[in-house]
């Protein structure tokens, strides 16, 4: 506090002094071996006291793309320079190196495309309550450099940024697909296309545990055979056990003990609709519930990606016919997110789904069955005003003969779409950017 | 069989100062001794009986205190406590057998004596422990035979044990035994009792690391009914567990079971010869 308030002192009384005109100082040959903290306050009074001769007439330059970067982690000080055609306010942040004397200084403004400083501040740096006075600049190197970044995000030369990493499990989307569908019975071809939206929320509990819910997960099918498909919440919770689930000893030999690690989840659906058509047949299911036990067979460390089995039961309305049933089922699906950055994913899934305690309807089996198997990708391909928009292919086939008076058999659809992304903020590990993107 | 497995038994029995205790790379240790008279039991298995199979699945309590005697001195008590065993098999032959309790309590003395108190007070050397076997509540209830049920209200043996184990790992217990039983069928309800007119065994052994364990249990005698009229009755069992492996430390034991029954199976006192096979878990069976 003593330290801040003698430096906002020094500063303010800076602002009153006339500083003579100085010369760019040589970086000293051998830097001390140990500075103390207030350091730079007793040069800058020792500065004031003696009255300089020189006048200093840095021109600093502006950074180029192959300018260091600043730190994010590393405190930051405002810097008053004299004024250059590039940087006429001469306003810039410094972040120094009290060991080798060396201060990394970026423009506080943005620069336009002819390097010349904007009046836009820079975005997402943190604020420089220290100042730097000029004075006491004159002892270190000033080396242009590029204002530092969160992570997940890059800074060009300008000072402007842009987001480069995304966690498409934070989102709200909003997409539209071409989602013709095959029926096998029929020759012909559905010509339909799918809107889609929802929203995606992720949250890390204790450690080695991980929250995601959606939400209003809908899919509507335009065209021919409109139909939807719509989730008011889905919630998945996921976890890495530090002790093993099974300890299985053998005695044959010498006594032995093999450890069975299982990562056990839960996976719950709250009111799932779920309208079909085939032709002239409707049929309109409504899960009230499901709740599933999941258990991993593969996920990343950080828990978002992963390959498991699914399993539990659902509580269901017929709405057509009129009655609920319990329909267990069992999957094994994956959701993998291919790099760093959060720019490919991949899901795939297979579902098997039994309908048990249904009452007889008059052309359908008694105890109905369902397959489903998607696989789909997205890529984000570009991204506006750092949402991304990003492409999704997706195949779909669905075997069932829960609909009365229509045939069984399999319904294929192949989708491609385009998907925006609103928030989708930096991953929860999105490295630093360094020179360049990650 | 018996002798199989006494065989085997003997060639298994590890050194006195067997270790109960393994250890994991880490450090960790874990059990490698187990109690085959402690524990929940969880089975299930395959039960034969006149060429036909069927799912047999068999549950229950077992618990096994020593203790010492707090009234006489050098004597301990081994008591084996047997609690809700059920037994239900599947197939043609459906049934369900289930026995409340049923107990073993044997008094080990180091030096067996008898007090002879006419006249001058003798005591004079006596060669075998004492045990008590008691049952109760032991219902017998066969679907394919049709309405009906059999209920052992009671049982309690006698029993001399001439091998004086001071462990619980191995006993024979020899003695009368008396009962009393309800055979409910559709013409209504019979007693039967069996006033210590009957003779009855319960031995066994065990490896000390308890991974080998054989029981053999048998009763043969008389019993009379109320209304009149005897009629001789045998039954013998022989049971062998081995533990395969543990999960979680409850041992999980292979179950080998072979059971002969004369004149005393079912309602209408069938003769029976049945085997069983299968897999018995037991939870908090570690020694």
């Amino acid at each position: 506090m003593l330290v801040s308030a003698v430096t906002l002192g020094c500063a303010l009384l800076l602002g009153q002094v006339e500083i003579p005109e100085a010369a760019v100082p040589q970086a000293p040959a051998e830097a001390p071996a140990e500075v103390p903290t207030d350091a730079p306050v007793k040069a800058l009074t020792e500065a004031l006291k003696q009255p300089r001769a020189e006048a200093w007439a840095v021109q600093l330059a502006v950074p180029d793309a192959g300018s260091p970067r600043q730190s994010p982690d590393q405190r930051v000080l405002c810097l008053t320079l004299p004024p250059t055609p590039a940087v006429p306010s001469g306003q810039w942040r410094a972040q120094c190196d009290e060991t080798k004397k060396e201060c990394l200084v970026a423009p506080a403004w943005e620069l336009d495309s002819e390097g010349h400083e904007t009046g836009q501040p820079l975005d997402r740096v943190s604020m420089c309550l220290e100042v730097m006075p000029a004075e006491l600049a004159r002892d270190y190197r000033l080396v242009p450099a590029i204002a530092e970044a969160p992570p997940g995000w890059f800074r060009d030369e300008r000072g402007r940024v842009l987001q480069y990493n995304f966690d498409l499990h934070r989102r709200i989307r909003v997409g539209g697909a071409w989602a013709p569908r095959w029926l096998r019975e029929t020759e012909g071809r559905d010509d339909r296309v799918r809107v889609d939206f929802g929203v995606d929320l992720e949250w890390p509990g204790d450690p080695g545990q991980l929250h995601r819910m959606t939400l209003l997960d809908t899919e509507l099918y335009l065209g021919d055979a409109s139909s939807f498909e719509a989730t008011l919440l889905r919630y998945d919770f996921r976890s890495e056990r530090d002790e093993p689930l099974f300890r299985v000893t053998t005695f044959y030999g010498k006594p032995r003990r093999f450890d069975v690690f299982a990562n056990l989840g839960f996976w719950l659906e709250v009111l799932h609709a779920e309208q079909v058509r085939r032709e002239d047949v409707k049929a309109d299911f409504l899960a009230l519930g499901s709740t599933h036990v999941t258990l991993d067979l593969w996920h990343s460390r950080d828990l978002v990606s992963y390959v498991r089995v699914r399993a539990g039961p659902t509580v269901e309305r017929d709405r057509t016919n009129g009655f609920f049933t319990l329909v267990p089922a069992a999957a094994l699906e994956g959701d993998l997110t291919l790099d760093r950055n959060g720019f490919h994913h991949v899901l795939f899934g297979a579902e098997a789904q039994k309908v048990l305690l249904a009452e007889r309807v008059e052309g359908r089996p008694l105890r109905p069955e369902r397959l489903r198997l998607r696989a789909g990708y997205e890529v984000i391909a570009l991204a506006i005003n750092d949402q991304p928009v990003s492409l999704t292919l997706d195949g779909r086939g669905t075997w069932r003969d829960d609909l009365a008076n229509a045939p069984a058999g399999w319904e294929w659809s192949a989708q491609a779409g385009l998907r925006f992304s609103l928030w989708a903020p930096a991953r929860r590990n999105a490295p630093m950017a360094h020179g360049g993107k990650e | 069989m018996v002798a199989l497995a006494l065989a085997l038994l003997l060639s298994t029995l590890p050194s006195p100062d067997v270790a109960c205790e393994g250890r994991t790379d880490a450090g960790e240790t874990f059990p490698t001794c187990f109690d085959p008279g402690t524990g929940w039991v969880l089975g299930a298995g395959l039960h034969l009986q006149d060429a036909e199979a069927a799912l047999l699945l068999r549950t229950g309590i077992l618990v096994r205190v020593v203790r010492t005697s707090d009234s006489k001195v050098d004597s301990s008590w081994f008591d084996s406590h047997r609690l809700f065993m059920t037994e239900a098999w599947g197939g043609a032959r459906k049934a369900l057998t289930f026995t409340g309790y049923e107990g073993l309590l044997r008094r080990h003395v180091d030096e067996g004596s008898l007090l002879v108190s006419l006249g001058r007070p003798v005591r004079i050397p006596f060669p075998f422990d004492v045990a008590m076997a008691v049952r109760a509540a032991h219902l017998e209830r066969r679907v394919w035979e049709g309405p009906g049920w059999t209920l052992e209200t009671g049982r309690v043996g006698l029993l001399l044990d001439p091998v004086r184990t001071n462990s619980e790992w191995g006993w024979l217990a020899v003695g009368p035994a008396a009962s009393h039983t309800l055979r409910h069928d559709r013409d209504g309800t019979t007693h039967e009792v069996s006033p210590f007119t009957s003779l009855m065994l319960d031995t066994g052994w065990e490896t000390r690391d308890g991974r080998w364990a054989l029981r053999v249990t048998g009763l043969a005698g008389w019993a009379f009914d109320f209304d009149g009229g005897s009629h001789f009755r045998a039954r013998g069992e022989v049971a062998l567990e081995h533990v395969l492996l543990a999960v979680n430390d409850a041992p999980v034991a292979l179950r080998l079971a072979a059971t002969g029954v004369r004149g005393d199976a079912g309602l209408s006192r069938r003769n029976e010869g049945m085997l069983s096979a299968g897999l018995v878990v037991r939870p908090f069976g570690e020694r």
